[in-house]
């Protein structure tokens, strides 16, 4: 074939062109470690990424969602633990109390603590996590619980993801656990009744108190129990969706990242294409006879 | 009879031609590096008829024939389709990979903006009534909104961009067909005098090319000597000496992008309906996957927003309000995902983000909101949701992309053969014209030696006495 000067050059720029536009992938790919920057350079994987990226976020804003409902439910069991303390106490001073051979004093003192008993479990019924009253059920804005017991809360059941489209209840209910509707007992007013009855120096309606502290104290028990469930429950989620994040995110990382050893071959492999191209390139342009012509 | 005085009128006639060989192997040297520039060749030939002297013929030196181009009429009826093929998948491949509004790695995509979105929805949901998470849920769905406005902004922008350059091109076309039209009379009117006008050839031959990359126009030569010009659909570009007017008007029916249009001579202007080369490419990019991806953006806006105001209007806010959509995208679904934008009823005040189902519950009441998650990886027309429907939009630009590039790589490399034989048969090698050039001197230094021996001869014979 017929070879010219143009030739010569046409194809040094090509060429050359070539191999610095290779050296220029190569070096990005090695230096920012992405292996699709442009949906072109591989489609699939471009499509893919999205979706595991969107499942890697969801999967991480439900361990975060469960992790603080787990964290609240740990607040509301601490709440009803002082609660079962109080009743504790409450259910030994009506046994002492209910006893013959002690005073109209004694009893009042007694009943000076069951009052005091009964303000720290409305105080601790009354706790917030957050901005939250979380024995409110759904009306969680104001306290749920007045200086006599009476519950301003209502009904709801809050719930909380726990995998995508799965919910579980996150709170307790105030008015089962504490106010005993569906059949139990009234916690607070049966606090009411004994620190009523002991300040009336009345022993017998003292005495008729204990069933409904043990009532009480089974019903709190209960409603931990359910909580414990749940923070169980909670736990899980987090760590099951701590690891389907990962996994998302390993998938994704796979999907676009490039891989260190494949990068850094190719920049060697593009660096001696450059450096084959120039040299061949200067070789071929010193021969002419330009140079040996007198 | 062969004569002195006739040796030395041929000795002339022959200074002459090799004087022709040496210009030509000059100008081809001057030009070795002008694009477009085709080698010539001076054609030198004895000079006829040969003297009769008794029984013998003398011959009479040499004359320039003529000079003539290198060309291979086979590759050059090929290189016009290589030359607008290969521009038309290379715009086309260039403008796909101009667009980095559905990159992956791109920060603040569309992904992310919806992932933020629905992780805002999470957190304000278990504290329905938290001002502050509230206010980062209207801020994640402004998010999303943006961030659909600046994708199909970016798309929109690059089809525009195409209607920029699809403009330049047209002007472009049109001087050069003129150009073309023009060159046409000159030939001829050079040819009338016998000669082969090969600079003003080349000069047709580069406006021919640069047409048929602009346009895939193919050049078709007519018994005159002329070169007419055909438009991939037949329509006549270049007629003889008489050019036709490309223009662009706006295509209401395009979204106002702009549309083709061809007047011939003397004729009103009609729609283009086929075009190649670079043109072509843009067209291709513009109203094929650029086109594909706005709709695929646009309907992802219309349904996300239709999926997640259906839940938001049936919930309440803080204040009662109820019935309110989220997302406001008009009325079509053309250009939703431009106009998208978060309800101002909801923007300006953040309590009517209807996350209650019912208004007795308030404000703890987060059942709407987690209906709202559920539209997260609820189906969409396209019984997608809508990540995947993302994802679906930009694995198909992707592989759009991914075709044009490999369609161009197979194009470039045609017209990057065609056009090295085509070198190789018309370009300049210059160390063979620096042969030739010291071969027409040689030539030259022979016959001034002819002329010297020749003028000794008649020396002596005027010495005779």
């Amino acid at each position: 074939m017929r070879v010219t000067d143009k030739m010569l050059f046409d194809r040094a720029t090509r060429d050359g062109g070539r191999a610095r536009e290779r050296m220029e992938e190569a070096v990005a790919k090695a230096s920012s470690g992405a292996r699709v920057v442009h949906p072109g350079d591989d489609p699939a994987a471009a499509g893919l990424v999205t979706v595991a990226r969107a499942q890697a976020e969801r999967n991480d804003a439900i361990a975060e969602a469960a992790g603080r409902a787990a964290d609240e439910l740990n607040a509301v069991d601490g709440a009803l633990s002082e609660v079962v303390n109080g009743l504790t106490r409450a259910r030994e001073l009506a046994i002492q109390l209910s006893s013959a051979g002690y005073s109209a004093s004694q009893r009042s003192g007694g009943a000076k603590e069951v009052r005091q008993l009964l303000a720290a479990s409305i105080a601790s019924l009354n706790t917030r996590v957050g901005s939250r009253y979380v024995f409110g059920g759904r009306l969680d804005g104001a306290p749920p619980f007045d200086a006599t017991g009476a519950y301003a809360g209502d009904d709801g059941v809050r719930e909380v993801e726990i995998a995508p489209g799965v919910l579980q209840a996150a709170n307790v209910r105030a008015d089962v656990a504490v106010k005993g509707v569906s059949g139990g007992v009234d916690l607070l007013a049966t606090l009411d009744a004994l620190a009523t009855a002991l300040e009336a120096n009345d022993p017998v309606a003292a005495r008729a108190t204990l069933d409904a502290l043990d009532t009480g104290t089974k019903q709190l028990s209960l409603a931990r129990t359910d909580a414990g469930i749940a923070m169980a429950a909670f736990d899980t989620s987090v760590s099951a969706s701590r690891g389907a994040r990962d996994e998302a995110r390993t998938r994704a990382s796979h999907l676009t990242d490039a891989d260190v050893i494949d990068s850094s071959t190719e920049l060697a492999l593009a660096q001696r294409a450059l450096e084959a191209v120039l040299t061949s390139t200067s070789q071929g342009f010193k021969l002419t006879l330009l140079n040996k012509l007198g | 009879m062969a004569d002195l005085l006739s040796i030395l009128s041929t000795g002339a006639a022959s200074l002459a031609a090799h004087r022709a060989a040496a210009a030509t192997a000059s100008h081809n040297l001057e030009n070795s590096a002008t694009p477009g520039y085709t080698r010539q060749r001076a054609v030198l030939e004895a000079t006829l008829p040969a003297e009769r002297v008794s029984n013998a013929y003398i011959g009479r030196g040499v004359l320039l024939q003529g000079v003539t181009q290198a060309r291979d009429r086979f590759l050059e009826a090929q290189i016009p389709g290589a030359l607008g093929q290969a521009a038309r998948s290379g715009a086309t491949a260039t403008a796909l990979q101009s667009v980095s509004a559905l990159d992956p790695e791109a920060a603040g995509g569309l992904g992310d903006a919806l992932s933020a979105f629905y992780r805002a929805i999470r957190a304000v949901s278990q504290n329905a009534g938290d001002p502050s998470l509230r206010q980062a849920a209207v801020g994640a769905s402004r998010t999303v909104t943006l961030a659909f406005n600046r994708t199909r902004g970016a798309l929109e922008e690059t089809r525009t961009g195409l209607d920029a350059k699809i403009a330049g091109a047209v002007t472009e076309v049109n001087d050069l067909a003129r150009t073309v039209a023009s060159l046409n009379g000159q030939i001829r009117t050079a040819r009338a005098s016998g000669a082969e006008p090969n600079d003003l050839l080349d000069a047709r031959q580069k406006s021919l090319d640069r047409l048929a990359e602009l346009t895939g126009a193919t050049p078709v030569p007519t018994s005159e000597g002329d070169v007419s010009v055909f438009l991939p659909a037949g329509s006549p570009l270049v007629v003889n000496d008489r050019a036709s007017t490309l223009s662009t008007a706006s295509d209401a029916l395009n979204g106002g992008h702009v549309a083709l249009w061809l007047a011939p001579p003397g004729s009103a202007p009609a729609a283009l309906g086929s075009v190649g080369g670079e043109l072509g490419g843009h067209l291709d990019a513009r109203d094929g996957a650029l086109k594909t991806a706005v709709t695929g953006v646009d309907t992802l806006a219309w349904d996300l927003a239709s999926s997640v105001n259906a839940v938001h209007q049936a919930g309440f806010g803080l204040d009662g309000s109820t019935g309110l959509a989220l997302f406001v995208v008009g009325a079509t679904l053309d250009g939703a995902a431009g106009r998208m934008s978060v309800s101002a009823a909801v923007l300006t005040d953040a309590r009517r983000l209807a996350g209650a189902a019912s208004a007795a519950a308030l404000p703890g009441d987060a059942a709407n909101f987690n209906a709202l998650l559920a539209t997260e990886q609820a189906p969409l027309s396209g019984g997608l949701d809508a990540f995947s429907t993302l994802s679906q939009v930009t694995s198909a630009f992707g592989a759009s992309a991914r075709t044009a590039e490999a369609i161009a790589d197979g194009d470039g490399a045609i017209r990057d053969q065609l056009v090295t034989m085509r070198e190789g048969t018309s370009g300049v090698s210059i160390d063979e014209e620096l042969i030739e050039l010291q071969k027409s001197q040689r030539a030259y230094e022979a016959v001034t030696r002819v002329i010297q021996a020749s003028s000794d001869m008649f020396d002596t014979l005027l010495q005779l006495k």
